[in-house]
């Protein structure tokens, strides 16, 4: 590395240009985060006025079983799309990368697809699909199919959904960690007699693992914080935690109660997203 | 005849293995593609009735109806001017700070441009939550700046990121070549380094001019109830769907620019700019 010998204002100018994003982020993210949290801990006794410490929100919140509902739902909603996201996004990922097929590229215009897709777009798209004499409906019934019951306000119409608008991202990073497995080792282990689900197993998923974490961290937290999917898709009850806030927040303008809920799930992906800052930190470093 | 077997064989091999790419792209096409090819012929049909796999009858009699809908005429130079502004802001604050991150040594460069991942490890609906209670107490809400505001956090992680990564992959011996047969800084700026890094900073513009038009969770939560963008518009006419044309036709409208996009998506893949945006 070079040291800022010859200029020494040249660190200045550094933070110069970087000073105007970075103020940004702070205002806009961690100030916000921190203010919620402050907010929401700090409770104005009824009749005094005075401001102390108290759990006093987030135990209304624990108490409130509608709202409980709704987290355990979140919860649910994103752990069987995560899943689901590694059941479909694996065998594609692994196709694109050992494919020699010319049709492979289509495949992988077919995968990218929905990130040229926007929420709302997708969301009226998918009711126009999937909803009860939508277009699947009709596809079913010319093949004989009666009987069809729509996904659509249902938890597994959310789920859809929200699977369908992560698959790019999914195959795209898992793609990129196995493509920095190198074919010679994969051959040589084939070479000894290793079967495809060994090579899977032992080599390419350990030699993958990051980018496998890495997918698995956003789509959680990408999940856990969804709104326009399960807002217009989803059932009236239980909700997700981003519908949930929305309501609290707009329509009983409750914006303590909303800030509970929001740090609430802080709280559950700043786990997730630490694992997500420490593997891309650990990936740069080897890297560099 | 061993020619003729050896031939078969090839043959079969090539059909099993193209028979799996055609598997999937069957499958693909009808779960991905099918959907949004539904909406392409909503907003063409004048009459379709269930079960008929295509409109009963097609025509476009809903369009100009659809079209001199009072709120589309606000919402879409709104949303035009709000994804130029918030992309020329956002270009103009962060690709200084990408070419500082990649270029200049100062202390705590690396973990300063590791906390931009900040954005991406917060569930995103929360933290819009947390900042339109601030946005309120600043009187921002229901006013453009503070819907400019909030779609900027957004663009902050892939508009220095990608970038930064490609203002990393110069070669230095190139702009030292130049520097050594005398070029002045600011020429071996233009003529050796942007021509470099150009097709990813356009990447960069573009994915973030096409992520802000379509932004409409942090629109609708600050913007409400007095900018309204197309994408905020969409879910008012999702949730008091009438008229399926409507909504086919406006999504179809909307979803054009995107398309546009979706052609230059294989030169993003291939450099690998859309993985950048994500922190891998």
């Amino acid at each position: 590395m070079r040291r800022a010998k010859k200029r020494d204002w040249s660190w200045l100018a550094g933070y110069a240009l970087i000073a105007l994003p970075v103020l940004i982020m702070v205002a806009l993210i961690f100030y916000p985060a921190v203010l919620a949290l402050i907010d929401t801990l700090f409770v104005p006794d009824a009749t005094t006025g005075v401001t102390a410490l108290s759990l006093s929100n987030y135990q209304a919140f624990f108490k409130d079983r509608i709202l409980v509902a709704n987290l355990l739902f979140t919860f649910q909603v994103t752990l069987t799309a995560v899943a689901l996201l590694f059941v479909i996004g694996y065998p594609l990922a692994l196709y694109l990368r050992f494919s020699k097929s010319r049709l492979a590229s289509v495949v992988q215009v077919l995968t990218l697809f929905p990130l040229f897709v926007p929420g709302v777009i997708l969301a009226f798209a998918l009711i126009q699909f999937l909803g009860s004499h939508g277009m699947l409906d009709s596809l079913l019934h010319a093949f004989g199919f009666t009987g069809f019951r729509t996904p659509y306000l249902q938890p597994q119409g959310v789920i859809i959904a929200l699977v369908w608008e992560s698959i790019p991202f999914t195959v795209l990073v898992l793609t990129a960690g196995l493509r920095q497995v190198e074919d010679a080792v994969v051959e040589s282990a084939r070479d000894v007699g290793a079967n495809s689900w060994q090579i899977f197993m032992r080599i390419l998923l350990p030699l993958s693992l990051r980018s496998a974490v890495i997918v698995f961290c956003l789509n959680v937290i990408g999940i856990f914080g969804a709104f326009t999917i399960p807002y217009l898709l989803g059932p009236a009850q239980p909700m997700m935690m981003g519908v949930s806030m929305q309501q609290t927040f707009n329509n009983y303008q409750d914006r303590v109660g909303a800030l509970t809920q929001a740090v609430i799930t802080f709280l559950f992906c700043a786990v997730v997203g630490l694992l997500y800052v420490r593997t891309v930190t650990r990936g740069r470093k080897e890297r560099a | 005849m061993p020619v003729k077997s050896s031939v078969f064989k090839a043959l079969t091999k090539t059909v099993r293995r193209e028979g799996l790419s055609v598997v999937l792209i069957v499958a693909l096409f009808t779960i991905i593609i099918g959907p949004m090819l539904t909406v392409v012929l909503w907003a063409f049909a004048d009459v379709w009735r269930y079960p008929s796999l295509v409109p009963t009858q097609w025509g476009t009699s809903f369009w100009a109806e659809t079209l001199a809908r009072a709120d589309l005429a606000m919402a879409f130079p709104l949303s035009v001017g709000l994804a130029v502004t918030v992309t020329l802001l956002s270009a103009v604050i962060c690709l200084p700070a990408s070419y500082a991150f990649a270029r200049m040594n100062f202390p705590g460069r690396q973990g300063l441009l590791l906390s931009f991942l900040a954005t991406n490890a917060f569930p995103r609906f929360g933290l819009y939550v947390s900042i339109a209670v601030v946005f309120y107490r600043l009187n921002l809400i229901g006013t453009i700046p503070g819907v400019i505001l909030i779609q900027i956090v957004n663009t902050l992680l892939l508009m220095i990121w990608i970038p930064t990564s490609a203002f990393q992959g110069v070669d230095r011996s190139l702009e030292e070549a130049a520097l050594d047969v005398g070029a002045s800084r600011v020429r071996v700026f233009l003529q050796v380094t942007l021509p470099l890094v150009l097709p990813s900073l356009s990447a960069a513009v573009l994915l973030t001019f096409v992520s802000t038009f379509y932004e409409a969770q942090g629109a609708l939560i600050v913007g409400l109830p007095n900018v309204t963008t197309m994408a905020v518009l969409m879910y008012s006419i999702i949730n008091s769907q009438i008229i399926v044309q409507y909504g086919a036709i406006i999504s179809f409208i909307l979803w054009l620019p995107s398309l546009i996009l979706l052609t230059f998506a294989q030169r993003f893949v291939r450099g690998n700019a859309i993985s950048a945006g994500f922190g891998v």
